[in-house]
């Protein structure tokens, strides 16, 4: 079932003379990973602020083409009160994403729940499984501002968890979290897939989510330049072409000069060239 | 908040510091003559002292020095009508007891806020909003401006020492501090104009301009003596009002 559609969007910045997005089609299902990638201005980030609907209702700007998003068309009247609370969006600056107003990393968690008018046995049950997931319980009774980036992120992560979104909007979501907190982040997208949860990352993290991704689009100058399986496209040379890259093996296969189809991981490389 | 968990103003229901700085501040202004406003400047230290925000005291009198001092020299030494001699000085009489009165409104005030600052829990004061039922948004407002300032020092801070290890003078002459505002404003204010939208941007994700009336995590007591103290200062301030107008 289709969570996330864009048909032919395009969008373009107020006082921008480039578009942003161009006739850019691609859709998102429930279950599944869904990873976006491209080169820096790609229009990764802008396709995930139109999918939440922030753009353009808060940045201006003139939308194109249609849009679904868990039915409805994030533009329109209502459907920010519609959407709330069902679609997680996650950005890449953690210390911009706090409420500004939480003493503690558990209110920090409890703030949209409680926007929402949960009872407060909810919520504080909601907390504990957000805080416990993202491994981070010892965090609830600190200041969410004096937290170091990976932390403050892991809590941005734990305030959309709380409210089991059908929709998950992540863009860098692993830009301040080290090699654990990645590993934890990339269990969690899968196990919120499992869950039936649609998925969509926008991230050049391809050592991450090769193995974790259903699906992968890459983006070029806002035009979607490939679409299709991860596993197939990080080895060939396409995604070269597309401005995007391939995992840190894949990379060093290519520089060695290795042939399409390329070797993705440590295990696979040792494999190829023990051969 | 600042306060020991313990201070008596920190356990106070959220609204009645509130309310009693507020009382304060009207009755300050409206309270005529030097008696008046010295008893209610000295009334509100004690009544900060004894609620465990003392500290808002002695703070309160960093920005109050400097004040006390212009308003002696403008109006005690420039100021005019009958004369009076104090260790040599010759004195305005009616220009002391004005900048006593100005002087003891301002130590009034500014102690007030000063406590009231310290005693404030954001988290305390949007649980207080949300269990009247009253609008989040309006709640927000009032608690995001307090704790902008903080984190608006904080920010030029990071710049201050970025600008710094970047080969900006801040010290020495006049001309090298004044040279060193713009660096240093620029990335200040540009910097949390990006931060408003990409807040902007979480808040809406996060529900918070929605219709539905927010829960109250943990509601703060409302007990009789915190209705009582409010009932008590905004009848005060009220009376200072009508002596003021009657009087």
């Amino acid at each position: 079932m289709t969570r996330l559609g864009f048909d032919d969007v395009g969008f373009t910045y107020p006082g921008a003379t480039v578009p942003a997005l161009t006739g850019c089609s691609f859709a998102a299902g429930a279950g599944a990973v869904t990873w976006l990638t491209g080169a820096l201005g790609a229009g990764t980030s802008t396709a995930l602020l139109l999918a939440a609907g922030l753009a353009p209702m808060h940045t201006g700007g003139l939308r194109t083409g249609r849009i679904h998003t868990l039915g409805l068309d994030p533009a329109e009247d209502g459907a920010a009160r519609a959407l709330g609370g069902r679609v997680a969006l996650v950005l890449s600056t953690p210390a911009t994403q706090l409420s500004g107003i939480a003493e503690t990393v558990a209110q920090e968690v409890a703030f949209a729940p409680a926007n929402l008018g949960w009872p407060r046995d909810r919520i504080h049950a909601g907390v504990g499984r957000a805080l416990e997931a993202l491994a981070i319980p010892h965090l609830a009774t600190r200041d969410p501002t004096t937290l170091s980036g990976g932390e403050m992120q892991r809590v941005v992560i734990a305030a959309m968890l709380v409210l089991e979104p059908e929709l998950w909007l992540l863009d860098e979501p692993t830009s301040a979290l080290d090699v654990d907190g990645r590993a934890l982040l990339h269990r969690l997208l899968r196990s919120e897939a499992l869950r039936g949860a649609a998925v969509v990352v926008a991230s050049e993290d391809a050592d991450g989510l090769a193995t974790v991704a259903d699906r992968l689009v890459v983006l070029t100058a806002g035009r979607v330049a490939l679409d299709g399986v991860p596993q197939d496209l990080l080895r060939g040379d396409r995604i070269w072409d597309a401005g995007a890259g391939s995992t840190s093996i894949g990379t060093l296969a290519r520089v060695a000069g290795v042939a399409a189809p390329r070797p993705l991981s440590v295990d696979e490389g040792v494999a190829r060239w023990a051969r | 908040m600042t306060l020991a968990p313990g201070a008596l103003a920190a356990r106070a229901h959220p609204f009645t510091p509130l309310v009693v700085t507020a009382a304060i501040a009207v009755a300050a202004i409206a309270l005529p003559g030097a008696m008046a406003t010295v008893a209610l400047y000295a009334a509100t230290v004690i009544l900060v002292l004894a609620t465990g925000a003392g500290r808002a005291a002695l703070r309160a009198l960093v920005p109050l020095a400097p004040l006390w001092l212009f308003l002696f020299l403008l109006h005690g030494v420039l100021g005019d009508g009958s004369r009076v001699t104090v260790a040599g000085l010759s004195l305005s009489r009616d220009g002391l007891t004005l900048a006593v009165t100005q002087g003891a409104r301002l130590g009034a005030i500014a102690t007030a806020s000063l406590a009231l600052y310290a005693a404030f829990s954001p988290a305390r004061f949007v649980d207080a909003v949300a269990e009247r039922g009253w609008p989040f948004s309006a709640a927000y407002l009032v608690v995001a401006t307090l704790l902008a300032l903080p984190r608006f020092r904080a920010r030029a801070v990071v710049i201050l020492e970025a600008q710094r290890s970047r080969g900006l003078r801040l010290r020495g002459s006049v001309i090298n501090r004044i040279r060193a505002i713009g660096p240093v404003t620029f990335p200040l204010l540009l910097g949390a104009l990006a931060e408003v939208d990409e807040r902007g941007f979480a808040l809406e994700t996060r529900c918070a301009a929605g219709t539905v009336r927010r829960t109250a995590l943990a509601p703060p007591a409302d007990r009789m003596a915190d209705r009582m103290v409010r009932w008590a200062a905004a009848l005060s301030a009220g009376a200072a009002v009508v002596w003021r107008v009657f009087g």
